[in-house]
């Protein structure tokens, strides 16, 4: 029996030759350079909506972050209120977005804080919701059985309540005003889709002949979960996380514009909207407009930005 | 028949018995019924030996593989009987966290597809690392050490650089290596190999059976291959056991059983090999289909199909009957009543095979 592949001196050009495929020996060179991560972002960049969302939302992210600090007013110090005009005034140079009517804020400031918080507020409860949603959704797919039975009734069963009516009332029971509680009670509804999605990913993913590979090698279903499995369900949540961003600031801008929301003292999106309703009949129309436009412009910007990641992270789209 | 009853002279590092498995019966329960994969399998396999199954797809070979590193989900699947001993121990009565030092540790699994076996988004060091963190308590630097010398050890060339690379990056034949390579990094005591070349081209096929038989003869680990290509058995291992409809049928030392098959199911296997001697004649082939799992055939399970059966055949089915010293065939031809008939078909097999 000739060996042709004796252990102790392995043969490196041959090793080298099997590599080879027909674009010659760069071929391996230039694979290297492009991860998937790599690939997806090339895409990403030449699909142009997710460019011009990407602009509009992360050009509200830098306003949030660093507006307060360059704004002239401060959101915190109570302007004194010229009585002659209790109805507010329209944008001028002074004021660009106008002065709000009984207190007359500054609306430029209002919007930029409001932006800052409702940011804040949709990015933490989406990101919440991504982790729990993750964990049940990654549990019940991979184990199945009894455990994907139970978790999914779970979900189901919340699904079925009329969402912001739960909300409204665990404001109010939970400390409306808060903007740290609003927050959480927005994550804790969010993850309820992630979990569905991340589910049906690995009902599919559990399959593949690398989780049997990897529960041979001895590793433990935790970590199978969490280490082999869930990165390769990574671009649904991503998409799906971002989207729920936008979906979270409406969300707080609804419950907020009704009162049961975040208070006057954090100002945002949607209790500033909520303070214009009673002048917009005045003509205030800046107050509810500056406010309401930058709302439309981050969630335009997310769905413009998430649309070109679920193409971007897509492996059999080509673009 | 006593003189046959003496042991075969075994190869050099052959020792006593590693893996036991007797009776294996694993069956899947789903809509339409149960079906029995693995109905009644036995065969062991030694210290640092190699044995093969062998069978046609849906014989219960893979399920076999399965059910020794109890990867079988239960439910659908159940093990309705028998044992697995591995150094005396049995797998299927282990809790999960002995079992899982078990797989990987000290029975390793190399699996069909390299190309959907190794996780596309975890880099090839990271993979072969991970089995080597829970199994030999190194640090990741010993980690990272025993992973480059299980690559240098499967030929991998500039191995450095290979633990960087994510699966998409290598060749099939390639992350055949990667997957022997983690295998082997544990210092497993068996390697199960489920059918490890079939999905590789003809010249990397080669390449990577020699690779494992001299994994095996170096390392010492015994070796369970699972194949349907008894070319590769007859270069590969020791012993073989020819399964058929989830029952060991024939089982021996390679050259008794290739030589000299008492078995006609394993006679039509051979049959059915090209070869250059047959050049130019029709290739023959076993009659007929794997029976239905869920209506197997009264009787003798190949009876259907055997060319040489009888009423016997179907009235009840033969037990292993014994032939020798860990030499078995499940066949009415070798029962002493039928003994002119065992001559008319060893008379057609001396004919046809001079």
């Amino acid at each position: 029996m000739d060996r042709s592949l004796p252990p102790e001196d392995p043969p490196d050009e041959r090793a080298v030759t099997e590599d080879l495929e027909p674009g010659g020996p760069d071929y391996d060179v230039q694979l290297e350079s492009l991860s998937q991560w790599q690939i997806a972002w090339k895409r990403f960049l030449r699909h142009r909506a997710a460019l011009i969302g990407s602009v509009m939302f992360f050009g509200m992210v830098l306003i949030a972050i660093v507006g307060p600090f360059i704004l002239q007013y401060d959101y915190y110090k109570i302007p004194v209120p010229d009585v002659h005009v209790n109805a507010g005034r329209p944008p001028s140079l002074a004021h660009l977005f106008g002065e709000t009517g009984r207190l007359q804020w500054d609306v430029l400031t209002l919007v930029v804080n409001g932006v800052r918080y409702s940011l804040l507020i949709g990015v933490i409860a989406s990101a919440m919701g991504a982790v729990i949603g993750t964990i049940v959704g990654g549990v019940a797919g991979y184990f199945g059985g009894w455990t994907d039975t139970i978790l999914m009734r779970i979900v189901d069963a919340l699904l079925a309540l009329p969402l912001l009516f739960v909300i409204l009332v665990f404001t109010k029971f939970l400390g409306s005003g808060n903007w740290i509680s609003v927050t959480v009670i927005f994550g804790l509804f969010e993850w309820l889709g992630i979990a569905r999605l991340v589910r049906a990913v690995m009902l599919s993913l559990r399959e593949e002949d690398y989780v049997d590979a990897a529960r041979a090698a001895g590793i433990r279903d935790r970590r199978i979960i969490f280490r082999h499995l869930i990165p390769n369900a990574l671009s649904p949540i991503i998409v799906s996380t971002t989207l729920g961003v936008a979906g979270v600031i409406i969300g707080e801008a609804f419950i907020s514009f009704l009162g049961f929301g975040v208070g006057f003292d954090t100002p945002t999106l949607g209790n500033i909207l909520a303070g214009s309703l009673g002048f917009i009949s005045q003509g205030n129309w800046w107050w509810a407009f500056f406010p309401g436009m930058a709302i439309v412009v981050i969630v335009l910007g997310i769905n413009f930005m998430g649309d070109g990641l679920r193409d971007a992270l897509d492996p059999r789209a080509k673009i | 028949m006593t003189d046959a009853l003496v042991a075969p002279e075994r190869r050099a590092g052959v020792g006593d018995v590693l893996l036991d498995v007797r009776d294996l019966r694993t069956y899947f329960h789903v809509m339409d019924g149960t079906v029995k994969a693995v109905d009644g399998v036995s065969f062991s396999v030694r210290r640092g030996g190699r044995l093969a199954l062998v069978g046609e797809s849906g014989c219960g070979k893979s399920v076999t593989a399965l059910s020794i590193m109890r990867l079988i989900e239960t439910p659908p699947g159940e093990f309705a009987g028998g044992q697995i001993l591995f150094e005396g121990n049995d797998l299927l009565k282990m809790d999960n966290k002995r079992i899982r030092k078990v797989r990987g540790g000290e029975i390793a699994m190399i699996f069909q597809e390299p190309m959907t076996s190794l996780n596309p988004v975890m880099t090839v060091g990271d993979q072969i690392m991970e089995a080597v963190l829970i199994h030999q308590g190194v640090n990741k630097k010993g980690a990272q050490e025993i992973a480059l010398s299980a690559l240098q050890d499967v030929g991998v060339a500039d191995p450095r650089r290979r633990l960087k690379q994510y699966p998409h990056e290598l060749s099939g034949g390639m992350r055949q290596r990667i997957m022997i390579a983690m295998a082997l990094s544990c210092n497993p005591k068996l390697i199960i190999a489920d059918e490890p070349t079939t999905a590789l081209d003809v010249t990397i096929q080669r390449q990577i059976l020699e690779l494992i038989k001299s994994i095996q003869e170096r390392t010492g680990a015994a070796l369970l291959l699972i194949t349907h290509d008894l070319g590769v058995v007859a270069e590969t291992v020791d012993d073989v056991a020819v399964m058929y409809a989830g029952r060991v049928v024939e089982s021996g030392t390679v050259e008794e059983v290739l030589l000299n098959p008492r078995m006609p199911y394993t006679r039509g296997l051979l049959e059915s090999i090209p070869s250059q001697g047959k050049r130019g004649q029709r290739l023959s082939a076993i009659k007929g289909t794997v029976p239905n799992p869920f209506r197997l055939p009264p009787g003798c399970k190949f009876g259907p199909r055997c060319p040489y059966a009888w009423d016997s055949c179907v009235e009840a089915e033969p037990e292993l009957i014994q032939l020798g010293h860990d030499r078995t065939a499940r066949c009415w031809l070798n029962d002493p009543r039928f003994a002119a008939r065992r001559a008319a078909y060893d008379e057609s097999f001396a004919r046809e095979h001079p």
